[in-house]
C-alpha cells in the first residue's frame, strides 16, 4: 500500500510542482524586449536569414505574420532534437541527446504501461502495446544509463565542465543514473516488463503488488520504485526541470518580438504595470534620489 | 596570477594581486609574422594603485577607487550585496526579472556558449571570458548570501549543503571590484545567447552587474554617465553639443557640401508635421559629417518630407543608458520621444546607429503605451524601397573598391535588419567587389566597440578594446578579403552602418596600421551618394585623393 500511495505521491508531485512552477514563471511581470534572431514567428523566408518585421518600410502599418507553423516545428526541434546543441556542439549532442531521448523513452514507456494495464498482450492492439512497452522500456534504461555516465565522465575529465559542474549537478546525474541502472537491473529478471505493468495495476487499483507478487516482490524493484518516485519528486525543485523554463524562455524571451502598437494586449499590459506602485526598495545611486516633480513620472 | 586555462570561478576571490593575464589569439596574415600586431599596454603603477587593475591588469571602470582601509572594503561588499537584492527582486527590477530568473536557474553549464564568444576565443581561451564564468559568479554569490526569495542572509548561508548547491565562495572586496571590471569586458553582443540550447543569456549578468554598480553604487565609466547619458540630458547630446553648436554645424555642413559636390541641399530642420524625424548619432556631426550630409542628399533627392529637430534631446538618438542603467535608458528614450512629438511627425527614421536602432525601437518599446509613441524604424527598409523605387540614377561601377560589409549586432542579431542593406549594396556597387564575412548576419561578431567600449578609452581600456575586443573583427575582415586582396594596391572599404562600429573601425584602422594597405572605413549611405550619376565627384575623401 506505502508504495502505491508512493508512486501516486511521485506523480502528482512531479505534474504539480512543475505547473506551479510554471505558474510562477508565468505570473512575473512583463519583461523589456529581448528579441534575439533568427526568430521562427517571422515569415519563412525571415526566419530563415533571421530577418523580421522592421526589414519593412513603415512596419507598424503593415498587417504582422505570425508563423505558428514555424515556431511549432523550430520549439518540436528544440524540445525533440534538441537542435542547438546539436549544431554548435555536436560531440556533446550525442551523450546529452542519450540522457534526454532515454527520459522521452521512459515517458513514452510510463503512458503505455497505464494502457497495457487495462490492454492484455493478447488482441492486436494490445500485442503492439506490449511490444512497444518492451522497445520503449530497453531504450529508456540503456540510453539514460549510456547518457549519464557519458556526462558524468565527461563533467570529471574534461576541465572546462569540472571546473563549472558543482557537487549538486554530479548529484542529480548520478541520481538519474541509479534510476535507470536499477530499473535495468530489474529489467533483467524481467524482460516483459510486467513489473511495470503492476505498478500501474496497482496504482489503477485493479491488481496490488501484494496480488501481483503473493511471494513478496523483488529487493531491486522496491529500490528501483522508491529511486523513480524520489527522482520524480526531485525534478522539479531543481535545473533539471528545465523542460518547463526552456517554453519561457523561447517562447517569452528571445522570440518575444510582439510590438507595442496602440489598442495591443502589450500597451494594455504596460498602462496595467504602469499603476504599480513604486518599488519600495529602490536604487540607492544618486541619479536615483528624489528628483523634482517632473521628473517623477520617469522614474516610475 | 593563475594561468588563464586553470582559473576556476571561486579564484576571482583571490586576495590581492592581479588575477590572469590576457594572451592574444594568433591573427592572420599580413599580422601572423612577429611584431605585426600590437601588444596589449598593461596598467601604469599609479593607475593600479588607485583603479582596480586586479582583474586582468586592464580598466575600465575610471570612476571606481579601489577601497583602502577594511571599512571601505566591508561597505563596498555591503553596498554590492545590497545591489544584489535589488537585481533579485521582482518589484525593483520587473524589467528584467523573468529573463534574469530563468537563466540564473537553468544554466546546464554545456559551455556552448563558449566557442561563440569573441573575446573568449580573442583570449585564447582564457577561462575569466568564457561567457559562463561572470554569469556562475553572480549564481554563486546568489546561492550563498541569498534565501530563495531573493533576500539578503546576513554573513551567507553556512555549512555543506551550500557548497553542494554550489554556493561555495568567499565574498571580499576583490571579487566585487574584479566582478565589476569583468562586465566590462563582455560586449553584450549575444551572440552566446543565440547558440545557447536553452535560450539563455549570460549578457543579463554582465549587464546586471553594470546596473548594480551604476545604479546602486553610483559607478560607471564617465564616458557612458557623466560624459555620456547625463551630459545628454543636460545639453541634449552626449557630444555636448547644444542646439546653438548643433545649428551651427548644419549650415557648415550644408555650405561643404555645396562647395563638394556643386549642388546645395537645405537640411530641413524643425519642420513642424513632417513625415519622416531623421535622428542621427551626433557624434556624425563631429567625427564622420559626410554621413549625415550623404542622408541630406539622398532625402532631399528622393523628395521626402523629411525634418531634423533642434530641439533638446532631438538631435541626437544615443542612448547609453541601455548598456548599464535602466533609469537612463528610459529618460533619454522618452525625451526622444517627446522631442518628435512637439514637432508633430508621423514617424522618427533612426540613421545609422546600431545602438540607437535597438534603443530607440526595441528596448524603449515597453516603455510607455503604444499610443503615447511616435513609431520607430531604421533607415534602411526605407532607403532600399528609394533605392528599389529608382528615386536615384546609380552607377554600380563608381564603387569600384572591394567592400566588406560589417553587421551591426544590434540591427541584425536583435532587431531582424538583414536584408536591406545587402539589397541596397547589390543596387551600388558590382557583386565581383562585395565580400562577406564568414560569420555574417545574424551570426555576426561585435566590432569590438559594442556596449559603450567605443567610446571608453581611459587610462589602457582602449588597448583592451582595440587588442581584444575588436581581434575577432579583425580577424573576420582579413579572411574575408584574404591575403591577396589586402596586400593589393587598390582602396578597400569597409562598411559599417553603425556610429558605434565606424569608431570600433576607426581604432582597429588605427591601432593595426591598415591604412598602409589602404584600407578605408565609412557608413553605406556613403557608398549610395558615390554611385550616384549625378555628381562628378566621388563622394568619399580617399578617392577624390586618388
Amino acid at each position: 500500500m506505502f508504495l502505491t500511495i508512493f508512486c501516486w505521491v511521485a506523480l502528482i508531485c512531479f505534474f504539480g510542482a512543475s505547473f506551479y512552477k510554471a505558474y510562477k514563471f508565468a505570473k512575473m511581470p512583463m519583461h523589456g524586449r529581448q528579441d534575439l534572431y533568427p526568430i521562427p514567428l517571422e515569415t519563412n523566408e525571415r526566419m530563415h536569414y533571421g530577418g523580421s518585421y522592421y526589414e519593412d518600410d513603415k512596419w507598424y502599418e503593415k498587417p504582422r505574420h505570425h508563423n505558428l507553423k514555424g515556431e511549432i516545428i523550430d520549439m518540436l526541434a528544440e524540445m525533440l532534437f534538441i537542435k542547438k546543441l546539436f549544431i554548435h556542439q555536436n560531440s556533446l549532442w550525442w551523450i546529452s541527446y542519450a540522457l534526454h531521448l532515454g527520459i522521452y523513452a521512459a515517458l513514452g514507456w510510463t503512458v503505455l504501461l497505464f494502457i497495457g494495464a487495462f490492454v492484455g498482450p493478447a488482441s492486436v492492439f494490445g500485442s503492439i502495446i506490449y511490444l512497444l512497452t518492451i522497445v520503449a522500456g530497453i531504450m529508456a534504461g540503456v540510453l539514460m544509463t549510456v547518457g549519464a555516465i557519458g556526462l558524468i565522465l565527461k563533467r570529471l575529465i574534461k576541465p572546462e565542465f569540472k571546473n563549472y559542474t558543482t557537487p549538486q549537478e554530479y548529484f542529480n546525474l548520478f541520481f538519474l543514473l541509479c534510476v535507470s541502472a536499477s530499473g535495468l537491473l530489474v529489467w533483467l529478471g524481467d524482460k516483459s516488463f510486467e513489473y511495470g505493468r503492476n505498478i500501474t495495476r496497482a496504482m489503477l487499483g485493479i491488481k496490488s503488488f501484494a496480488e501481483s507478487y503473493p511471494e513478496g516482490m523483488p529487493i531491486i524493484l522496491i529500490v528501483h520504485i522508491l529511486l523513480l518516485g524520489a527522482v520524480m519528486i526531485y525534478i522539479p525543485f531543481t535545473k533539471m526541470s528545465h523542460y518547463v523554463g526552456k517554453y519561457f524562455t523561447f517562447h517569452k524571451v528571445i522570440w518575444d518580438n510582439e510590438p507595442n502598437l496602440p489598442g495591443s494586449k502589450i500597451e494594455s499590459e504596460i498602462i496595467k504595470q504602469s499603476k504599480d506602485p513604486k518599488p519600495s526598495n529602490q536604487w540607492s545611486a544618486p541619479h536615483y534620489q528624489p528628483q523634482p516633480a517632473s521628473e517623477e513620472a520617469v522614474q516610475k | 596570477m593563475i594561468n588563464g586555462k586553470d582559473l576556476k570561478p571561486r579564484d576571482i576571490s583571490t586576495i590581492g594581486g592581479q588575477l590572469t593575464k590576457i594572451e592574444l589569439m594568433p591573427l592572420p596574415a599580413p599580422f601572423d609574422k612577429p611584431g605585426m600586431a600590437p601588444e596589449l599596454k598593461e596598467a601604469k603603477p599609479e593607475w593600479a594603485e588607485k583603479y582596480c587593475a586586479e582583474l586582468d591588469g586592464i580598466i575600465a571602470i575610471d570612476t571606481f577607487e579601489t577601497p583602502k582601509t577594511k571599512e571601505e572594503q566591508d561597505a563596498l561588499v555591503q553596498k554590492f550585496l545590497r545591489g544584489v537584492e535589488k537585481m533579485l527582486s521582482e518589484e525593483t527590477n520587473k524589467g528584467i526579472i523573468q529573463a534574469l530568473n530563468l537563466s540564473m536557474e537553468y544554466c546546464a553549464k554545456c559551455n556552448t556558449c563558449s566557442e561563440a564568444c569573441h573575446i573568449f576565443q580573442a583570449t585564447n581561451h582564457n577561462e575569466l571570458y568564457r561567457p559562463t564564468y561572470r554569469a556562475e559568479v553572480l549564481r554563486m554569490i546568489v546561492k550563498k548570501y541569498f534565501d530563495k526569495n531573493g533576500k539578503l542572509i546576513p554573513g551567507g548561508k553556512k555549512g555543506v549543503m551550500v557548497k553542494f548547491i554550489g554556493g561555495d565562495i568567499d565574498l571580499n572586496w576583490e571579487t566585487v571590484a574584479r566582478l565589476g571590471e569583468l562586465s566590462y569586458r563582455c560586449n553584450l553582443c549575444r551572440r552566446c545567447a543565440q547558440v545557447c540550447p536553452l535560450a539563455l543569456d549570460n549578457s543579463y549578468f554582465a549587464k546586471e552587474v553594470r546596473k548594480i554598480f551604476s545604479q546602486e553604487m553610483g559607478l560607471a565609466p564617465k564616458p557612458l554617465h557623466d560624459k555620456g547619458s547625463q551630459l545628454q540630458l543636460k545639453t541634449g547630446s552626449s557630444t555636448g553639443v547644444t542646439k546653438a553648436a548643433f545649428l551651427d554645424t548644419i549650415e557648415f555642413l550644408d555650405d561643404d557640401c555645396e562647395d563638394l559636390m556643386g549642388t546645395r541641399y537645405v537640411t530641413p530642420i524643425d519642420k513642424e508635421g513632417a513625415d519622416i524625424l531623421l535622428i542621427h548619432n551626433a557624434g556624425e556631426f563631429m567625427a564622420w559629417p559626410e554621413n549625415p550630409t550623404a542622408f541630406n542628399i539622398l532625402f532631399n533627392e528622393a523628395g521626402l518630407d523629411w525634418t531634423l529637430s533642434s530641439d533638446l534631446m532631438g538631435y541626437d538618438n544615443v542612448n547609453y543608458g541601455i548598456w548599464y542603467d535602466d533609469l537612463q535608458a528610459k529618460k533619454v528614450a522618452i525625451a526622444q520621444n517627446e522631442a518628435a512629438k512637439k514637432l508633430g511627425v508621423k514617424r522618427i527614421v533612426i540613421a545609422e546607429c546600431g545602438h540607437a536602432h535597438k534603443a530607440a525601437a526595441v528596448v524603449a518599446d515597453r516603455f510607455y503605451p503604444g499610443s503615447d509613441r511616435v513609431p520607430v524604424q531604421s533607415f534602411l527598409p526605407l532607403l532600399r524601397d528609394l533605392i528599389m523605387a529608382g528615386k536615384f540614377d546609380l552607377d554600380p561601377s563608381r564603387n569600384d573598391f572591394p567592400v566588406v560589409l560589417h553587421d551591426p549586432c544590434n540591427v541584425v542579431r536583435q532587431m531582424g535588419i538583414v536584408k536591406p542593406q545587402r539589397d541596397i549594396l547589390k543596387a551600388v556597387m558590382k557583386d565581383s567587389k562585395y565580400y562577406e564575412m564568414k560569420d555574417h548576419g545574424v551570426n555576426n561578431y561585435c566590432c569590438g566597440g559594442g556596449s559603450g567600449f567605443a567610446i571608453m578609452s581611459a587610462m589602457n581600456f582602449a588597448s583592451y578594446r582595440d587588442n581584444v575586443a575588436s581581434r575577432m573583427k579583425l580577424k573576420q575582415i582579413l579572411e574575408a578579403w584574404g591575403e591577396d586582396v589586402v596586400l593589393s594596391e587598390g582602396p578597400k572599404y569597409i562598411c559599417a552602418p553603425c556610429s558605434n562600429c565606424k569608431g570600433a573601425m576607426r581604432e582597429i584602422i588605427h591601432n593595426y596600421g591598415l591604412s598602409r594597405y589602404n584600407i578605408h572605413y565609412g557608413g553605406l549611405v556613403e557608398l549610395v551618394v558615390n554611385a550616384m550619376t549625378k555628381f562628378d565627384t566621388p563622394y568619399m575623401e580617399f578617392l577624390r585623393d586618388e
